[in-house]
């Protein structure tokens, strides 16, 4: 059986001449599996999974480690840095990076590790705008993700599990926001 | 109840951030198995043309909280200790349809551009740089946004407490609908694919009928615990936890809709002196039966003369229940009374006699001014509240 996700004429990494990959897993069995996996968050430490304050403490570290005195001056990273305390020494932090090694390991596993690195994108747009793109997308969500006190995994999937109420409001948002906003980057994807 | 290990101080942090990166590691294989590495995958969702951000999403929600309420129902899990997500709706909201827009033009979420980055991806490990950057652009425009990220505070409000409902009910109503939304979306799927003369997502109704079946029965199952007895109830009559007057008095400040102070005493007792905002007992409801059809959002504060005796109705109320340690009494003595101002004026007496005059003056409803002191008190830091979530 096999799973054809995304046309081939809508990737560019075709080039990549990766052997046959897997079929990826059917999407209610992976989200049986991502809710086990959350349910063992809950049991062990009273808390679910999270992303987003991983990379924000990489970047407010960077920054004490740069301008010590601004970083703890300022109102919102100072508590993050206050006491002298190691702002890596933190759970989070610890979680995505085997985020990061089980990614690496199940791309790996199922022949869809790209060795080489590959910018996946539609086909109407260069990889320059891609890039672009990428980047700027990621300041949006890097900006709202500590607005909203959280992103899709540590407020929509977790808040979500233990019925938070904020958490289902912010989820609906999502959606709407993305969908709102699908048509008006149709070119980046389609 | 045993669980949540860590919260309950099964290991210290040290262990809980080594078994993090192991929880992590099987977090990030399960988003690579279900395509979340690849930014195609996640943005087919919002073209309709392949739907399983939400189908993994809404099953993966819907499997943990059924998972909670079976094992909070067999007395397994405390999911008082819990950590909830606390609403701020405003933020929520307006940070949701911002993340949402994000999401689609970077391709990826934060949590699936890190496994992105992990299979190989530059556009995810670009993305991440651009979530640096937002957050650290976020903390130096942060004292314009503190108005709206404070805004909207809700508490720790959750939806089946707002709905009156036992946990496995909202579970097994999530459920359904979940399961009625998925065949839905891949009703959306086949019409896109119509449309577009492209082949839908492989059905494999078989497989989807099992995961289904599996929900189905195991929601049914958290359904079935509501009719074991309940034991913890019983067992935990001498447990309920006391609250110290000072205690009380501040939070009734902060949130006074967070609580029912409830009055035990005689009707003519409580009629004559009481906590300000307190319920007092009906005359012909001694043993306070109208406790159990209280909404169980609030936590009851029972207070009695000295102590509390904890009525049977107590433990038919669904929320939480506290003790008023020492009574009305303790209260007056306590709260009520104005203080004496501190011998020794060091900042933090000075800072606590300021704050006891002031619940003083609160609750005895009499203006009380703290007699001037001698000394600067101590610059109060203000707190803010963060999110400790994603």
């Amino acid at each position: 059986m096999s799973v054809q996700l995304a046309p081939p004429t809508q990737s560019t990494d075709t080039t990549d001449a990766a052997p046959a990959a897997r079929p990826l897993w059917n999407p209610y069995v992976a989200g049986i599996a991502l809710g086990l996996v959350l349910l063992a968050s809950y049991l062990l430490f009273g808390w679910g999974l999270g992303s987003s304050s991983a990379p924000t403490r990489a970047a407010i570290g960077a920054m004490h480690a740069v301008a010590p005195a601004a970083t703890e001056a300022n109102a919102y990273f100072g508590p993050y840095v206050a006491d002298g305390g190691n702002i890596f020494e933190d759970w989070m932090v610890f979680e995505v990076i085997g985020v990061f090694l089980g990614g690496l390991t199940g791309a790996y596993a199922s022949g869809r590790l790209k060795f080489q690195g590959v910018i996946d994108k539609g086909p109407r747009i260069s990889t320059q705008t891609r890039v672009a793109m990428a980047l700027f997308g990621g300041v949006i969500l890097g900006f709202a993700a500590r607005l909203a006190r959280g992103c899709t995994s540590g407020q929509a999937l977790t808040g979500g599990a233990v019925l938070a109420a904020g958490s289902w409001a912010f989820m609906l948002m999502v959606f709407a926001g993305a969908y709102l906003a699908a048509p008006l980057v149709r070119r980046t994807w389609r | 109840m045993t669980m949540p290990l860590y919260a309950l101080g099964s290991f210290d942090y040290a262990v809980a951030m080594a078994l993090g990166t192991v929880l992590g590691f099987f977090f990030g294989l399960v988003l690579e198995g279900a395509g979340f590495g690849r930014a195609s995958n996640l943005v087919a969702q919002f073209y309709g043309d392949d739907m399983r951000v939400f189908k993994v999403m809404f099953s993966a929600i819907v499997t943990a909280a059924i998972g909670l309420g079976i094992l909070a129902g067999v007395g397994v899990v405390d999911l008082a200790a819990l950590s909830v997500p606390g609403t701020w709706i405003w933020p929520q909201l307006i940070g949701g349809g911002l993340l949402g827009v994000g999401f689609v033009v970077a391709g990826y979420c934060p949590g699936t551009a890190v496994v992105a980055t992990g299979s190989g991806y530059i556009d995810g490990i670009i993305a991440l740089v651009g979530i640096m950057v937002g957050s650290v652009a976020f903390g130096f425009v942060y004292p314009m946004m503190e108005p709206l990220y404070l805004s909207g505070d809700l508490g720790g409000l959750q939806l089946h407490s707002l709905m009156g409902l036992p946990w496995p009910v909202l579970a097994m109503g999530v459920t359904v609908m979940a399961i009625g939304a998925f065949l839905g979306a891949e009703k959306v799927e086949q019409w896109v694919a119509r449309r577009n003369g492209t082949a839908p997502p492989p059905a494999q109704v078989p497989l989807r009928n099992a995961s289904f079946a599996a929900m189905g029965g195991a929601a049914a199952l958290g359904l079935a615990t509501l009719a074991l007895p309940q034991v913890e109830a019983t067992l935990d009559t001498p447990d309920v936890d006391t609250i110290a007057p000072s205690d009380l008095a501040r939070a009734l400040v902060a949130a006074p809709t967070d609580w029912y102070v409830v009055d035990l005493r005689s009707p003519e007792a409580c009629g004559k002196a009481r906590i300000p905002g307190a319920l007092c007992l009906a005359e012909d409801d001694p043993d306070a039966a109208f406790l159990a059809d209280l909404p169980p959002t609030r936590t009851v504060v029972l207070v009695g003369q000295a102590t509390a005796e904890v009525p049977a109705s107590a433990h038919a109320y669904a929320g939480q229940v506290r003790v008023l340690d020492g009574g009305f009494d303790a209260f007056k003595a306590n709260v009520m009374t104005p203080p004496e101002p501190p011998e020794v004026p060091t900042p933090e007496a000075v800072a606590q006699y300021r704050l006891d005059v002031e619940l003083a003056g609160h609750f005895s409803g009499t203006a009380t001014r703290a007699a001037p002191i001698q000394a600067r008190p101590k610059a109060v830091k203000r707190a803010v509240r963060k999110g400790g979530g994603c």
